[in-house]
């Protein structure tokens, strides 16, 4: 864990909805698996106060990549920061998504909006069967060479039909349910609130095992301030540490 | 040129006068990553119950102009855990722990007492947490009456000779009145202050944004109103303070310090910046060499006022 200044190599806008930040570290480039995150200082004025979770995109030797698309004023300010200006970047953080299945298990990712990075990082790194995207519409598709490394079988669900499947990316999950076998899958998924609890919903229904990497509102990233609490069977647990990615199984209810 | 930092609080001695503010730094070793915990003066631990409390619900936090609201609603894994788990870890470093405990009735603080007494090897000293302002049941309302702040002192000051810190809010009511009460019970020092009771409001969706509607208030937009406790209390009395609230650089520590402060508690800061304890070290030890300050007795409360003073 390190918490450094880093000078921003790029930081450009690459589609309707998302921006690209790029950067180099060693240290914050280090042992780290999709699913982790770095907690980013915006600058050191105290405005916006709190860091920012973003998670690990894609790192290549010491260049890092992050995904983000602008939600509020740290985003918006995010967007603003030009190359070489300084952020102050703390990492790698959290627990990261299971690489490692059983044999005979299809890997399915599920993402939709800001969970989009951290799956397709995961799907550059090891084989995986689908990726499956939800957005709103077609100027939200990630251009063709973001997804140039990816293996997998990629299906994307718009809100209006403008691209792929028309609906949720649920409407994507359940065309899958009825070709493969529920105890064959494995289902990775990161995205809002809403289609990760549709998600959660339909796996725990058909006894499908998976992972979901949750959200919370941070302020120390380290396990200290408890303010990220995600529910599980034993009580709840720090998202930031013992997080962000949780089995469905650990899970006692949805959130 | 050589500096001395050290403060004395009873018996007890500091290395320097920075330590963490209780719930910012974690149970155990969650920083320990990012600094050596022997550098600081003094751990003080989260606040511990008699028995686990599971808090409040989700969300928790949130961000303010100039600081956050937090209604953690003091989860702790409770006496038994600290006792096994918490107390081992501090044992291995070598740097005084403070246990913060709070309780619902007088009889829990007094229990909880009469147990860290017996652990006088690794605890150090005990501040009561006499301020949670967000705990809804217990806590906060019993808190509230004065009578009942003056009775746990009194209670705790009879199971043990530790130092004893009276951690206090303005949530209470007069906090240079009752900062008198708890040193007639038998305060050794005071930890001025906890956070402040506060709301933020969701506009679209027209719902608080904690789950708990209110939270204590915490970081740079407390921070005035900390110093001018601070300045107050050390005004009125001969009592150590402890001061914490929006510290988060060594000039902020600075300010406690002439003000009157013996120790400098950093709290919501470690979550900007997970090394601010010992940036404010190395700033507060940068100002005594540039302004020839041998020992930090020399700018503690060397505040100059020059009107308005009766
Ligand atoms: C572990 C983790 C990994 C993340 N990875 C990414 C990523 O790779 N790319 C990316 O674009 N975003 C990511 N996020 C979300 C990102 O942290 C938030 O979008 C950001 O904090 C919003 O800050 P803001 O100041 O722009 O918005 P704020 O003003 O704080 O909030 C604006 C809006 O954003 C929503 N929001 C606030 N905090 C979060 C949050 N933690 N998660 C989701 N929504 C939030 C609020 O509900 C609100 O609607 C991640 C969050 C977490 C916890
Ligand atoms: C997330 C959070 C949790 C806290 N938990 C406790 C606690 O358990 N016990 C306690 O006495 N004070 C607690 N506090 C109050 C701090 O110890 C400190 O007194 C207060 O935040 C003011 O200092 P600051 O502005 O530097 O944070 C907490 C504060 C925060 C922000
Ligand atoms: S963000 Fe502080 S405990 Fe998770």
């Amino acid at each position: 864990m390190t918490d450094e200044w880093v000078k921003i190599i790029n930081n450009e806008k690459v589609n309707g909805k998302y921006y690209k930040l790029v950067f180099h570290s060693e240290s914050l480039s280090e042992k780290v698996s999709p699913g982790q995150f770095v907690q980013i200082l915006l600058n050191a004025s105290l405005d916006p106060f709190l860091r920012r979770p973003f998670s690990y995109y894609r790192v290549r030797g010491s260049r890092i990549e992050i995904l983000y698309e602008i939600l509020g004023r740290g985003t918006a300010l995010l967007a603003k920061k030009k190359k070489g200006d300084p952020l102050k970047m703390m990492g790698p953080l959290g627990r990261p998504f299971t690489q490692s299945l059983k044999a005979g298990k299809n890997r399915v990712l599920i993402a939709g909006g800001v969970g989009v990075p951290p799956l397709v990082f995961l799907a550059e790194k090891i084989p995986v069967d689908f990726l499956l995207i939800g957005t709103k519409s077609k100027d939200e598709i990630l251009p063709k060479k973001e997804l140039a490394r990816v293996k997998a079988e990629v299906l994307y669900s718009t809100n209006d039909g403008s691209y792929g499947a028309k609906g949720y990316v649920t409407v994507l999950l359940r065309e899958l349910l009825k070709k493969e076998r529920p105890e064959n899958l494995f289902i990775q998924t990161c995205g809002p609130a809403p289609m990760m609890q549709a998600v959660f919903n339909a796996a725990r229904a058909r006894g499908i095992e998976g992972e979901a990497s949750i959200d919370k509102p941070m302020a120390c990233g380290v396990g200290a301030c408890l303010g990220c609490m995600v529910k599980t069977k034993t009580g709840w647990a720090a998202s930031c540490t013992e997080g962000p990615v949780f089995r469905f199984d650990e899970m006692r209810e949805w959130g | 040129m050589d500096l001395n930092l050290t403060i004395q609080i009873k018996n007890l001695t500091f290395r320097n006068p920075v330590t963490v503010a209780s719930g910012t730094f974690g149970t155990s070793g969650e920083y320990a990553g990012f600094l050596d915990y022997e550098k600081l003066g003094a751990i003080i631990a989260k606040t511990i119950t008699l028995r686990p409390r599971q808090g409040n619900s989700m969300p928790r936090i949130c961000e303010t102009s100039g600081g956050m609201l937090n209604a953690i609603g003091l989860q702790n894994k409770g006496l038994e855990d600290f006792i096994q788990k918490k107390i081992p870890y501090f044992a291995k470093i070598n740097t005084p722990l403070i246990a913060n405990i709070a309780g619902e009735k007088t009889g829990e603080f007094r229990e909880l007492a009469r147990a860290l007494d017996q652990r006088k090897d690794v605890v150090k000293a005990i501040e009561l947490n006499l301020s949670c302002p967000n705990i809804e049941e217990g806590g906060a309302s019993f808190m509230r009456k004065r009578e009942l702040i003056i009775e746990v002192m009194k209670a705790v000051r009879g199971e043990t000779d530790l130092p004893v810190i009276a951690k206090l809010s303005p949530e209470l009511g007069d906090v240079v009145a009752i900062a008198g009460e708890v040193i007639q019970a038998g305060a050794d020092a005071l930890s001025l202050i906890n956070t402040l009771k506060g709301m933020a409001i969701d506009i679209e969706r027209r719902k608080p944004r904690l789950a708990n509607i209110t939270g204590g208030l915490s970081g740079p937009a407390i921070k005035p109103v900390a110093l001018r406790y601070v300045y107050e209390v050390k005004k009125a009395y001969k009592v150590p303070v402890i001061a914490s609230g929006g510290i988060m650089t060594a000039s902020d520590a600075l300010e406690f310090l002439i003000a009157g402060a013996d120790l400098v508690a950093v709290g919501t800061a470690n979550f900007v910046n997970p090394r601010a304890t010992i940036d404010i070290l190395d700033g507060i030890v940068d100002y005594c060499r540039k302004n020839k300050i041998k020992h930090i007795d020399e700018l503690r409360g060397s505040l100059k006022v020059e009107r308005n003073e009766k």
